[in-house]
């Protein structure tokens, strides 16, 4: 009875459940679903990591390949970072084989933004000749299952994934110019200390506030916000696109809830790095 | 708010109706940035994009030179949801608005501009809106300044840049996006002072159709 | 023989493995809910992602619908971290659009498309990391989403990869053996009936040896059913007790 109620008539369905302050998979309001993180889950990619939101609702593995290219005219003595996400039709029934849809590529750029703002990567340290020879490194983030809250999994995916991306050694002969991978010494990790997190929020019948909404809670949203947040507690990205109108104090809230999420999340990703290591 | 150092908004203009062919047009300036934006709507929907129950809104962003990448697709992702919160889109299912922006010249805060422009060429067109919207772009400079309608040199030497845009009947936040690391106290304070920007830009408004329909009579 | 032995003097492969052997296969059913039907293997260090959506309405172009039976939609895409050099285009190459053909084939081949008339069955597979033997882990792991989704199918398919070097049969081989321009094989079969759905050949072979190298491939085939047939059984018994059963 109770899916046909909810397939008839979801928003009234989520009104019943919050009234009980409850959302019907049982979490708070403001509580997110369990993450599972592994780094180092794909052997072939330089940096690679594995996010789960909720038991597999939403899946995203992301593997950055590094490699090496002429640098960009106006910045010789940086290396670059080319994020992409996918949304191949494996991750919802709802998607179709075809060109990148809209929401991939906002989430892409979305990732772009996040990783320049922050200063997650040394772009610095991807130099490796100034002026002749860089390092591109290309950070493709896949999504596996759709449920919801893409944007934290992968902003998740990709800082991890870039954390764990180290470099060989590289020398160039300088007679010959001929560039040569060493492989005695040991590789260079690429990830500065800054370490973004982000945490989305779905408003629902323009007043109720939820944390990390799923797919459909997304659908009945009136409006969606995302906060990324650094280790010092400064932000570098809130970004809302449209939707029902929020006060100052709502946003604020947001952000506060985002702060003791991001500590959450990097102690997860840190101990995760850490047991790999030993 | 001690540190807002730059309080006044560059001067704004705008001529609505400036395209012949266009259900509404308007183009927008703000200092030098320019931005013309076409409305086309309510027309007929493609069928891959029709909705049953609204219409569905389209924006086209062209940049000023090269192609529209990534970025581009982003920003009209970003206008596009905006002018879907403040138009009434359920009055026309099953048709499309399109919008056309066409950037003209940047010299910072193109962003708020082109939403500016957006809503400008939507009460031109006569399309049912729930509230009118005008967007506002802050910059937090090196110092900890706050600096309203930044020029692009500025935008470059801020520490971030952020832009927000309200709607006129509760001055709630419909959209926000930054760059740029910030502490959310200057968040904050950028949104406060935007709020307050806001005010001046609807009155802009109020003043542009006011002239525009006294011209008409 | 330029580059490394494929097979050394003491009839070892360089990575140990006997000739006949294959690579560690492990696999897991149902691993997400939003799919109809899907399943994650690991042959060795590759590892496929496979996910089933139907049947369902046909979706797209009315014009794919059979009167007669089920459209049968596959999609062979490659992550573009999955290689050793980076990928530029995950699907849409010439090479993807290859295997997707011979997957489409292969499945229009097995699945009991006629039950289904007017609908459609989506396969997407998706390499996540790729270490020789690729098309022959897709099919497997599509064979186990398809089970998972619960749609009548002939029997399992099973694939393998052999080669043929140096007057010695191997099988399942490696992306190492594969660049070393031996001849090779890639099988799709019915274990039961011991039919094949699909055969690929690369390279030369003299017409003397292709009985050997396909017993081979058969029982090969038929090793890599039962360590499916055994996953199937552990899932079918392992959701039947979340189910509340004993």
């Amino acid at each position: 009875m109770a899916d046909v109620f909810k397939k008839v008539e979801p928003a009234e369905y989520y009104r019943r459940h919050l009234t009980h302050d409850a959302r019907p998979d049982g979490r708070q309001l403001l509580a997110f679903r369990d993450v599972v993180v592994s780094v180092g889950t794909i052997g072939t990619a330089d940096g690679s990591a594995l996010v789960r939101l909720g038991g597999g609702g939403t899946t995203v593995v992301c593997g950055v390949k590094a490699e090496l290219a002429s640098p960009r005219p106006d910045t010789p003595a940086r290396g670059y970072v080319v994020p992409n996400v996918e949304l191949p039709a494996l991750c919802a029934a709802t998607l179709r084989p075809g060109p990148p849809t809209a929401l991939a590529q906002t989430l892409s750029q979305a990732m772009a933004d996040l990783i320049e703002n922050s200063g997650c990567v040394d772009a610095g340290a991807l130099c490796v000749s100034p002026g002749r020879l860089v390092w591109a490194l290309h950070v493709d983030a896949v999504c596996l299952a759709h449920n919801g809250n893409l944007a934290d999994a992968c902003a998740a995916a990709v800082v991890a994934a870039l954390r764990d991306t180290t470099l060989p050694a590289i020398t160039i002969d300088d007679e010959t110019g001929r560039v040569r991978v060493d492989s005695g010494r040991e590789r260079a990790p690429v990830a500065a200390s800054a370490f973004p997190v982000a945490a989305s929020f779905a408003k629902f019948d323009n007043d109720i506030l939820f944390a990390d909404p799923t797919a459909e809670e997304e659908a009945l949203a009136t409006a969606t916000v995302t906060v990324a947040t650094l280790e010092d507690g400064s932000l570098c990205l809130l970004h809302k696109a449209g939707g029902s109108a929020m006060t100052e104090k709502e946003l604020q809230q947001c952000v506060d809830r985002a702060q003791v999420r991001g500590a959450e999340l990097r102690h997860l990703v840190n101990k995760v790095a850490a047991s790999k290591e030993c | 708010m001690s540190c807002l150092k730059q309080s006044n908004l560059r001067g704004f203009a705008c001529e609505q109706s400036c395209l012949t062919r266009s259900d509404g047009s308007a183009t927008f300036n703000q200092g030098e940035t320019t931005v013309l934006a076409a409305v086309y709507g309510p027309v007929e929907v493609k069928l891959s994009k029709e909705h049953v129950e609204k219409a569905a809104v389209d924006v086209i962003y062209k940049p000023k030179v090269g192609i529209p990448g990534c970025k581009e697709k982003a920003t009209e992702q970003l206008i596009k949801s905006t002018c879907e919160t403040v138009l009434l889109v359920a009055l026309h299912p099953r048709t499309a608005v399109v919008i056309v922006l066409q950037e003209m010249q940047n010299t910072g805060s193109l962003l708020s501009c082109c939403i500016n422009a957006c809503c400008q060429a939507l009460m031109d067109a006569g399309i049912n809106m729930r509230c009118l919207v005008c967007a506002v772009t802050t910059t937090v400079d090196q110092e900890g300044h706050i600096i309203l309608d930044p020029t692009s040199k500025q935008e470059e030497d801020g520490k971030a840049v952020l832009t927000f845009a309200f709607d006129s009947k509760t001055n709630g936040v419909i959209m926000t996006t930054t760059s740029g690391i910030y502490s959310s106290q200057e968040y904050q304070e950028c949104l406060l002072s935007a709020q307050h920007a806001s005010a001046k830009i609807f009155e802009f408004y109020r003043d542009s159709i006011l002239k525009k329909l006294s011209r008409v009579s | 023989m330029a580059g490394v032995e494929v097979v050394s003097e003491q009839g070892f492969r360089t990575d140990g493995r006997k000739p006949n052997e294959l690579r560690r296969i492990r696999c897991k059913q149902g691993v997400f809910s939003h799919a109809d039907g899907s399943a994650y293997i690991e042959q060795g260090n590759t590892k496929v992602l496979a996910t089933v959506y139907g049947p369902h309405e046909i979706r797209g172009s009315r014009s794919k619908a059979l009167h007669d039976r089920a459209y049968v939609n596959c999609q062979f895409s490659m992550a573009t971290f999955s290689t050793g050099e980076r990928k530029q285009r995950p699907r849409g190459d010439r090479k993807s659009t290859e295997m997707t053909m011979h997957m489409k084939q292969t499945f229009e081949a097995t699945i009991l498309t006629q039950l289904y008339p007017r609908s459609q069955i989506d396969i997407f597979v998706e390499v996540l990391q790729a270490d020789g033997g690729n098309f022959a882990a897709c099919v497997n792991a599509a064979t186990l989403a398809l089970i998972d989704a619960g749609i009548p199918l002939k029997d399992y398919v099973c694939a393998c990869t052999v080669g043929f070097v140096d007057d010695v049969t191997i099988v399942d081989i490696n992306h190492l053996e594969e660049t070393n321009h031996i001849a090779e094989f890639t099988v799709a079969m019915l274990p039961k009936s011991e039919q094949f759905v699909m055969l690929e050949m690369s390279s030369r072979l003299h017409l003397d040896h292709l009985s050997k190298v396909m017993d081979m491939a058969t029982k090969a085939c038929k090793d890599v059913h039962l360590v499916l047939d055994r996953a199937v059984r552990d899932h079918v018994s392992e959701v039947w007790q979340q189910l509340g059963n004993t």
